[in-house]
């Protein structure tokens, strides 16, 4: 990791960054819809060209997959033309799993941005807000330990395995609990103060070598 | 030795409007106090740059020093390695500073700009040049490459809008210098209430940043 | 769907982990800002439509409206955050960048670093003294005068101290003042012994 790169990181609970490049990758993830009333010219826009066969409109009921930013943009509490569901992994049925074990959950596969995207979830007034801020909120907790002691566990080793079933979030913390366990054992053998080649001009010069080869 | 730097004026006491004389080893500490709270605060706080200006006078000098000394000199290497130190120290605080400015200029820029009269700049004269020039510098890029081919009602990104600013809800390790009574505490969930704390002196705290701010600027407190 | 060029510019920034800097993606970025006059052109003419009594677009346009600002976030994002891993570059190979690189940048981008660096340049010659301070040395806490350094390429003469030289040929070994070496470590001329 570079040194002097520091990224615009995501915002915190129901605030995005505008900027941070997590949250427009967040907000591209997709949840289901309905058309309230009927759309026209939107069908092709929407990428629901063939359904329905009536042109290039989208007929009342019909369901949709919309991403996180259009939701929120066409989102308006007075009139509901579109209306957004809940994706399965926020609903009841999950919600009991994760109270039951949140551990076993791949929170990657079933994400990648659990966390992020629950807590945007909450922009839409749906009667079941309390819950999901209660089940991510527990979620987090009881899966806290176990990425602390294995981030600070896993010393000189292949680390893939231990954050294949994290989502973003926790991926970053693991990453942050490793620069730590890294920065103290270099400190521990006496070669914090050794200087070090920028790890970007690390990066570029495998590249050329690569570059060579071809 | 002889204050800091030799003649000219030491630092201003924080807030009040003598001048101070400070020995070197004094003035060391109070470069090393600005570097630790400016290392872990969220924020960019305020110039010290009257600190900066003393230490980098007691550099010149302690090199003008060496080169007069005799080569060969053990003392010399032991000098040399301390103005090492302190220029590392320096360095590393400026730096830490910049980094700020440059991932907060446009609040950084706001904030002088409603600064009142009297009031100590957060900005060294020199730090806002390159504050200014930053924005001035990023805003015109971003106009050149894209905004300007944008439709009309989207050529206008407000910098002081869409760059975040600093997270004064982050939780900070201090130790305290002075003793301070009833500092109020905000509640961290619905449940609780508001408390006041009283904070002895010597003893360690992690607590919201934002609960002390105050204190870490009079130096009640010290960020570790 | 709208904003898929500009949101995939984000996702291979974003893929470039560690501040690495990918190519500058003129044409996706060119087809991105052509996307965006064609949604605001035609909201125009629905807009026109609408007044007349077409209420029925009225969605239509918001929805438009939406992608637009869409397409406008990602492309400024996309641009800061290349930025800021420009900047990064400044600080990590000092002032002259490889060519390697260079070629990743935009002329524009090129402008900005120029400007960075000059700014940065005259703020370092303002603080310490009469030289300045160069806050890109200095990085890691000094713990002794001098280091060992193994030389990792062929680099020619280089000078120390009152104009004392040594020459840098590959796998030669030295015994030099550490603040004259960082920078070169860092940029993987030298390599940093701990004894």
């Amino acid at each position: 990791m570079s040194e002097a790169y520091f990224p615009v990181g995501p915002g915190l609970g129901p605030e995005e960054n505008f900027l941070s490049l997590d949250d427009i990758l967040m907000s591209q993830e997709k949840l289901p819809g309905r058309a309230e009333s009927s759309l026209p010219r939107l069908a092709f826009a929407l990428g629901q060209g063939a359904a329905g066969g009536s042109g290039d409109s989208i007929p009342e009921g019909s369901k949709l997959e919309i991403p996180m930013w259009l939701a929120k943009g066409l989102h308006d509490s007075k009139r509901r033309i579109i209306s957004v569901e809940l994706p399965k992994i926020y609903k009841e049925a999950w919600r009991t799993v994760f109270s039951a074990d949140a551990n076993v959950v791949d929170l990657h596969k079933m994400g990648p941005y659990y966390y992020s995207f629950g807590s945007q979830l909450l922009n839409f007034d749906n009667p079941e807000n309390p819950e999901i801020a209660q089940t991510i909120l527990q979620t987090f907790i009881s899966r806290f330990r176990r990425i602390m002691d294995s981030s600070q566990n896993a010393y000189n080793e292949d680390t893939s395995m231990l954050v294949a079933r994290l989502d973003e979030l926790e991926r970053a913390l693991f990453r942050a609990g490793q620069k730590g366990l890294n920065d103290f054992q270099c400190w521990e053998k006496g070669q914090a103060s050794q200087i070090t080649v920028s790890s970007l001009v690390q990066n570029y010069g495998k590249r050329k070598f690569t570059d060579m080869d071809s | 030795m002889a204050a800091a730097g030799g003649e000219g004026p030491g630092p201003e006491a924080a807030g009040g409007g003598e001048e101070l004389e400070l020995t070197p080893a004094q003035l060391i500490r109070s470069l090393e106090q600005a570097w630790l709270n400016e290392k872990f605060a969220p924020e960019l706080l305020e110039s010290k740059a009257e600190i900066v200006e003393c230490v980098v006078e007691q550099l010149d000098h302690m090199e003008s020093n060496l080169k007069r000394a005799k080569a060969g000199d053990l003392k010399v290497s032991v000098h040399r390695m301390e103005i090492e130190r302190i220029r590392y120290v320096l360095s590393s605080y400026l730096r830490c500073r910049l980094v700020k400015i440059e991932k907060f200029f446009p609040h950084v820029l706001e904030k002088e700009k409603s600064r009142a009269e009297g009031e100590p700049s957060i900005l060294s004269p020199e730090e806002f040049a390159f504050a200014k020039e930053y924005m001035a510098n990023t805003e015109t890029y971003l106009k050149n490459v894209a905004l300007k081919h944008m439709p009309p009602n989207l050529q206008k990104v407000s910098l002081l809008k869409s760059v975040p600013k600093p997270n004064l809800d982050s939780f900070v390790f201090l130790r305290v210098l002075e003793r301070q009574e009833n500092i109020l505490v905000e509640p961290e969930t619905d449940e609780q209430r508001e408390y006041t704390i009283d904070l002895e002196e010597g003893s360690q705290h992690l607590i919201r940043y934002k609960t002390i701010a105050p204190l870490v600027a009079s130096g009640a407190v010290q960020l570790i | 769907m709208a904003g898929e060029r500009a949101v995939g510019l984000v996702r291979e920034l974003q893929r470039a982990a560690g501040g690495h800097l990918p190519p500058f993606r003129a044409e996706e970025l060119r087809q991105a800002l052509e996307e965006m006059r064609a949604l605001y052109e035609r909201n125009q003419a629905d807009v026109s439509e609408a007044k007349a009594g077409r209420t029925d677009l009225i969605f239509l346009i918001r929805f438009r409206h939406c992608c637009l600002l869409r397409n406008q976030r990602c492309i400024v994002a996309y641009l800061y955050d290349r930025l800021l891993r420009i900047r990064a570059l400044r600080w990590e190979y000092g002032s002259i960048l490889p060519n390697a690189i260079q070629f990743h940048m935009s002329a524009e981008e090129v402008e900005w670093f120029n400007r960075y660096k000059k700014s940065l340049a005259t703020y370092m010659r303002s603080v310490g003294g009469e030289e300045g301070l160069d806050l890109t040395q200095d990085i890691k806490p000094p713990k002794s005068l001098y280091i060992e350094v193994r030389c990792l390429k062929d680099y020619g003469e280089f000078e120390i101290e009152d104009g004392t030289t040594v020459l840098l040929k590959k796998n030669s070994q030295h015994f030099l003042p550490r603040w004259k070496c960082e920078q070169l470590i860092r940029q993987g001329v030298l390599e940093h012994i701990l004894s």
